[in-house]
């Protein structure tokens, strides 16, 4: 799974060219999605069951991704999505159903063995960094996620050369503030800097939590490119919840709306090409009207 | 005020010596409470119950080499105790700690089966090494100086390793190093159970050089030992790791000569306790006064760039 570091470079110093636009629509994706790498079956789960404020933030959810994928999850506040996101992750047990991941069945396993298959950006940019550390064990913490933390040096004078490198092509000037402690960057810097940490070493599957709705919308803007750009440069398995309908019209392979825990809508393909923001409204309207008149 | 300084001057060895010794318990406090962010109260048990382990077993002809290290692991186990509560059932750090303290309580008192035993026979670490007459805490001083030296020195190599850093990021921000595929709990184990291993060293140690062990050795030592952390990481800050291990030996050095001042002038040694507690209070809370202003202007600054 190791990329020669090049390629990797080349995808950060891509991120921040202004003169670049992200990459648009589902044209740069294959049709046939080979090895499936995210399959999850059935997924439920309820909260506060049994009591006056039950609710099913879970409904028999099923889902399948495959390789190199770019799913954007939208859905309405408490359709489930950053519960689905919490399954995947482990973060968040789940009642029934199974998620497997790159054909390893990870349902009922803990969050730090998960680790080796997930990677997630979070909406707070505090989350995602331990703030107290420093840029360099900061991405040192980061190198660790695919591989057991061992009794050897950590931060080798070779992965700080590395470290520094990697940093350099993001041209904020973290290169050379290894040392200072993350809590001292900005929401932008430090959502880059999460970004980076997510993807230097591949992820089976990458999960971005809105993770540019805390930033303002230059910075927004920047960390979305960014990853867009590192997301179809490195073919990575993605699933980003936006709030932003234009966002999953423009960007990805597939719109997956959710709605009371389960995927009420799944475009793909041609018919993502052709989507826009009113016709995804429309498209909505009228396949719950069919759902009405099915029932 | 002669006679206060001559006192006081007189005092120094003895006071550096036990210094020395209870650096451990400081060490103790400031593992959970600054790496783990998990703040921990087990050490006032873990202390007598090394004490009480070490003293047993030396009266039962184990030698001093040998007890020391049954009472770190009998700490460690006390540790260990605390973090299980912790994670197990979701009982807050101090109430698990206060816990295991309680209940050690009850331990210690079977493992001595009465409440003081003397160790005036048996052969003791400090007698290993024989300065001459007169010596007695010069031997004591080179002994635990050099055995903190070693332990100091130790964890400062184990948080430069791959496995000592995530442990930081597991107190820093526990999510976080979860997702980055560290085990959280396991870390906690080690991180809390070290330090009840500490604890019960600086016990065994101190049982060794007053020659006794009493089950209430270690009432109040908690207060004396954040007063002591506080000072050390006042004095040397604890932005770096490195300042921060080095600020409970430094702390614990200074913090027992100040008392040995107040003491040689006159201070009634049942108002010491108000007496750290305040001084506890006023570093504490210090900075919250003082840098309200500070922390504002950092932030702001942090979210315009």
């Amino acid at each position: 799974m190791l990329r020669s570091r090049p390629a990797l470079l080349d995808v950060i110093a891509s991120w921040t060219d202004p003169f670049l636009s992200a990459p648009r629509a589902a044209d740069s994706f294959p049709n046939k999605w080979a090895p499936e790498m995210l399959n999850i079956t059935n997924l439920r789960r309820t909260f506060f069951a049994g009591t006056a404020d039950e609710k099913v933030a879970l409904d028999g959810l099923s889902l399948s991704l495959g390789k190199g994928e770019f799913g954007v999850i939208i859905g309405s506040n408490g359709a489930g999505k950053s519960t689905l996101l919490n399954a995947i992750s482990g973060a968040l047990q789940v009642d029934e159903g199974t998620i497997a991941i790159a054909d390893d069945d990870v349902t009922r396993m803990p969050v730090h063995d998960r680790a080796r298959h997930v990677a997630r950006v979070f909406q707070d940019p505090m989350k995602g960094t331990a703030s107290g550390m420093t840029i360099a064990e900061n991405m040192l913490l980061a190198e660790l996620r695919t591989s057991k933390a061992r009794l050897k040096p950590g931060l080798t004078r070779k992965r700080l050369d590395n470290y520094r490198e990697q940093l350099s092509y993001l041209k904020l000037g973290l290169e050379d503030r290894m040392d200072t402690q993350v809590s001292l960057l900005s929401g932008g810097q430090r959502q880059s800097l999460s970004l980076v940490m997510a993807v230097i070493k591949e992820p089976d599957i990458l999960l971005l939590d809105e993770h540019t709705a805390a930033l303002d919308p230059r910075t927004a803007n920047l960390v979305l490119n960014a990853t867009l750009r590192a997301v179809s440069a490195l073919k990575l398995t993605t699933l980003m919840v936006s709030h932003n309908m234009q966002h999953a019209v423009d960007y990805g392979n597939r719109i997956l709306m959710l709605e009371a825990g389960k995927v009420k809508l799944d475009i793909s393909g041609a018919e993502k090409k052709g989507v826009s923001v009113q016709s995804l409204t429309n498209h909505f309207a009228i396949k719950s009207d069919r759902m009405l008149l099915g029932a | 005020m002669n006679e206060v300084i001559s006192t006081f001057i007189a005092l120094i060895p003895v006071t550096l010596a036990q210094s020395l010794i209870l650096s451990f318990v400081v060490l103790a406090i400031m593992i959970p409470f600054r790496i783990l962010s998990f703040p921990d109260l087990t050490s006032e048990g873990a202390y007598p119950l090394g004490g009480a382990v070490c003293a047993i077993a030396m009266v039962s002809g184990v030698p001093a080499y040998l007890a020391i290290p049954l009472a770190v692991v009998a700490g460690f186990v006390a540790g260990c105790a605390t973090a299980l509560i912790h994670l197990r059932f979701k009982i807050h750090t101090l109430l698990a700690g206060i816990l295991v303290t309680t209940m050690l309580y009850s331990v210690n008192l079977r493992i001595l089966g009465k409440p003081n035993v003397p160790l005036f026979k048996e052969t003791k670490l400090f007698d290993y090494l024989d300065l001459g007459k007169g010596m007695n805490n010069l031997e004591k001083i080179l002994i635990v100086g050099l055995l903190m030296g070693v332990v100091g020195f130790g964890l400062r190599l184990w948080f430069m390793t791959e496995r000592g850093i995530a442990m930081r990021a597991v107190g820093d921000n526990p999510d976080m190093a979860e997702a980055q595929g560290n085990n959280v709990d396991r870390a906690i184990f080690l991180g809390v159970g070290a330090a009840g291993g500490c604890a019960a060293l600086s016990g065994s140690l101190m049982v060794q050089s007053q020659a006794f062990v009493d089950v209430n050795m270690g009432i109040g030592l908690l207060i004396n030992a954040l007063a002591a952390l506080m000072i050390g990481e006042t004095i040397l800050g604890r932005r770096k790791i490195s300042q921060q291990l080095l600020a409970p030996f430094v702390g614990s050095l200074i913090y027992y000569q100040l008392i040995s001042f107040c003491l040689a002038a006159g201070l009634a040694p049942s108002d010491l306790k108000i007496a750290t507690g305040i001084f506890v209070l006023v570093m504490l809370g210090a900075p919250i006064l003082k840098g309200k202003r500070n922390t504002t202007r950092l932030a702001k600054e942090s979210i315009r760039e």
